[in-house]
């Protein structure tokens, strides 16, 4: 195939290695061989230029955590641990990060497991106003949470459920929902339902059929929508701020919001906080990259 | 492929819509000003500190004090981060869930007034141990900023004041006097700045906050020393307009480009980490200025004076403490508020804030005087040769007028891009509306 192109294009390929074996360059695609004509500087030139400036703002709060306070120097040396030290033992932070993580994998666990119930129905089933259901929840996504945030603390007043990470959990999760239903239901359509038949034919039950068969290939999709609840869980601040209350009780973007304060901010604590904050996320994102490309292109794509 | 539609389907839906209804009834509760009860003096208060995290400690330690002193009295601490203090009460007013005492200040006083959260504690005041301790001119503050007559709706705690920061090192290798004038101050600015090596006279406040900066320039330079001439505002005096035409025009010629950014945070990081001559902010950042540059670097003072010899400056926030009608226990809310506000209390809380007093004999503290630049703050709110002007905390729409209405136009100033006229012009139409609602209400 390698041999034909070139013949017709009268060029050789170079980037063929000389030498290398024949079958090694047929299985080389023509969109590939494109990419490898391209001098490699003018593919990592522009990705090192969009590297830096993404980093700068990372290598600027490392800067400040490790640094000791009032130095101003561009390198994080002499290295000194005081502010991580100070946000989480005198600010709390080891309290803010374990509240976190509850609301992180609380809302990770509801939304997952409501999306995935409601992502089925509306990839499988047909009724009346399946329509009108995706309308609205393509419509909930203009709502800002802010909106809803006194209806919200009336209700979970009246639920008595104010100043509990539940009501945080509960709020964060019907925000994640419609998003998360309309991913899900996408990745399930890309499931041929034939496979679930043949699982019926097998004596399987609906519910057996989904868990043994369907649930296995929804993998990135589920990583997908999970790992999104998650860090937007994680991140969210409003929510937060409004039902929380008490110091125990408070999650890490509020924590870090109180470390500025009214005149003066501690630059060295925040930036130890956002760190704090920052790793969990990065940790994520770090295992799941290759699930997550997958399962967004997946789903968004065929959805 | 599509699958049938099932009974049960339908009847998932119904319960559905009915849970729906049935929460958004339950959102017809009451609107969280009730009128409380005085309770029994003991049991649990709850306590929202408005500047939550930085004075976390000072007022744990003021809790212990206080529960010590009164065992029967349990305090919740709620530590609420400044910059969200106000949505939280609103969101608290609008849903019910106030607390029994909370940190409020004069800026958002009014707001709070005007639905009805607090309580008025003058009976109280009259019947305290507190009462003719407090500096008379912070209690006029809190009151004059409620904007409901004799009332007064919050006990101060402290007050803040303007500084002008400035570092000794450079102004002594360029051997400038101290910016204590007007002409000093931009002298100073215009020598200070050399572009080129990244070094500038002076940062400006372009972000959060710019306005009550901006006119307490305004006013220091003008010397014109009332906001309002009867119902108009003095806002677009010529003498302001040229006092602002000056001051903006300070932006990228002796300033960072990046200052029409600046909120406090991002000035006072730059002034403590870069080459910039001056900065005016206040009190609260000492100890941010102490650990970045150390002692021997820099000093403050307040408000440059201007031509007409007198120093001239905007009123700025006091702080205080409210009790709010919907507490339940109002007796013990008070109780934590007279010892709050005490000579102990407000004394210890001001240190650590680096704030000046409203508890006259707090003010007296030997510890006032071991920092020059909160020595010379006190001085000028208690001696009598400062002008302050007062600005219309009390009007409901002040904080709107002054802080989502106008910042993103003073940017605009900074850029250019409209006159300093043509904003104060603009500022001084939505005041004098703001300040004719008011009064049409019945205020003033």
């Amino acid at each position: 195939m390698t041999a034909l192109l070139t013949e017709r294009n009268g060029t050789a390929p170079r980037s063929t290695a000389p030498g290398s074996p024949p079958s090694a360059r047929r299985r080389r695609p023509g969109r590939e061989r494109a990419f490898d004509d391209v001098p490699r500087w003018q593919i990592y030139l522009p990705l090192g230029l969009y590297l830096l400036f993404t980093l700068v703002p990372f290598y600027w709060m490392l800067l400040f955590a490790v640094r000791p306070a009032g130095s101003t120097s561009l390198a994080p040396w002499p290295m000194t641990g005081a502010h991580f030290s100070k946000v989480w033992n005198e600010r709390s932070f080891a309290v803010f990060f374990q509240n976190s993580m509850i609301v992180g994998v609380a809302t990770l666990v509801a939304t997952t497991l409501v999306a995935l119930a409601g992502g089925y129905a509306l990839a499988r089933f047909d009724f009346r106003i399946k329509g009108a259901f995706m309308l609205a929840l393509l419509c909930s996504q203009f709502i800002p949470g802010a909106l809803m945030l006194v209806p919200l603390f009336e209700i979970f007043r009246n639920l008595q459920m104010i100043n509990s990470l539940g009501s945080v959990v509960i709020a964060e999760t019907v925000f994640q929902l419609p998003l998360s239903i309309i991913l899900i239901s996408g990745f399930i359509k890309n499931v041929p339902v034939s496979l679930e038949e043949a699982a019926w034919v097998d004596g399987c039950s609906r519910f057996t059929a989904f868990r043994t068969v369907v649930l296995p290939l929804l993998r990135p999709g589920l990583i997908a929508v999970g790992s999104f609840a998650f860090v937007h869980s994680w991140n969210h601040f409003l929510f937060a701020l409004m039902f929380l209350s008490e110091q125990d009780k408070q999650t890490i973007p509020v924590g870090l919001n109180t470390l500025i304060g009214a005149d003066s901010v501690d630059l060295g604590a925040l930036a130890a906080g956002g760190v704090i904050a920052a790793v969990p996320v990065v940790v994520v994102f770090a295992f799941i990259q290759k699930w997550l490309i997958t399962g967004f292109s997946a789903g968004a794509v065929k959805g | 492929m599509t699958i049938s539609t099932t009974q049960r389907g339908r009847a998932t839906a119904a319960v559905s819509v009915a849970a729906v209804l049935a929460l958004t009834a339950t959102a017809c509760g009451d609107d969280g000003s009730g009128s409380g009860t005085e309770g029994s003096g003991k049991g649990e208060i709850t306590f929202w500190d408005n500047n939550g995290g930085p004075r976390t400690a000072v007022w744990t330690e003021i809790i212990e004090d206080f529960e010590k002193q009164h065992p029967d009295i349990d305090v919740t601490y709620v530590p609420i981060p400044i910059a969200d203090v106000q949505s939280k009460y609103d969101t608290a007013i609008a849903g019910g869930g106030l607390p029994d005492v909370g940190g409020v200040g004069t800026a958002y006083l009014a707001n709070m007034v005007s639905q009805e959260a607090l309580e008025p504690v003058n009976d109280r005041l009259e019947k305290s141990a507190l009462r003719g301790k407090l500096v008379e001119s912070m209690v006029e503050s809190v009151r004059a900023a409620a904007g409901r007559g004799d009332d007064v709706y919050s006990v101060p705690t402290s007050a803040n004041n303007g500084v002008l920061w400035y570092r000794t090192d450079l102004f002594e290798r360029a051997g400038l006097k101290a910016p204590d004038t007007w002409a000093n101050f931009y002298t100073a600015a215009e020598k200070l700045t050399d572009a080129k090596k990244n070094e500038f006279g002076y940062t400006i406040r372009g972000g959060a906050g710019s306005i009550a900066q901006a006119l307490d320039a305004v006013y220091g330079q003008s010397g014109i020393t009332e906001f309002w001439d009867g119902d108009t505002t003095t806002l677009n005096d010529p003498k302001n307009v040229a006092a602002l035409e000056k001051y903006a025009g300070l932006f990228k010629r002796t300033t960072p480009a990046a200052d029409v950014n600046n909120d406090f945070t991002k000035m006072v990081a730059q002034w403590d980490t870069g080459t910039i001559g001056m900065l005016s902010h206040n009190l609260g950042s000492y100890q941010d200025h102490l650990k970045a540059l150390g002692e021997d670097k820099f000093a403050g003072i307040p408000a440059p004076i201007g031509e007409g010899g007198t120093r001239v400056q905007v009123s700025n926030p006091v702080d205080g403490l409210g009790l709010f009608r919907s507490s339940r226990n109002k007796t013990a809310a008070w109780k934590f508020i007279e010892f709050a506000a005490s000579h102990a209390s407000n004394s210890k809380w001001n240190e650590s804030a680096g704030a000046i007093p409203a508890n006259a004999e707090a003010a007296k503290d030997p510890w006032i005087n071991e920092t020059e630049s909160t020595a010379l703050a006190a001085k000028t709110l208690t001696d009598g040769s400062t002008k302050i002007v007062d600005l219309p905390y009390y009007l409901p729409d002040w904080n709107n007028i002054s802080k989502a209405d106008n910042e993103p136009e003073f940017q605009k100033v900074l850029l250019g891009k409209i006159t300093a006229k043509a904003f104060l012009d603009d500022m001084a139409e939505q005041l004098n509306a703001a300040n004719k609602e008011w009064k049409e209400l019945g205020n003033g």
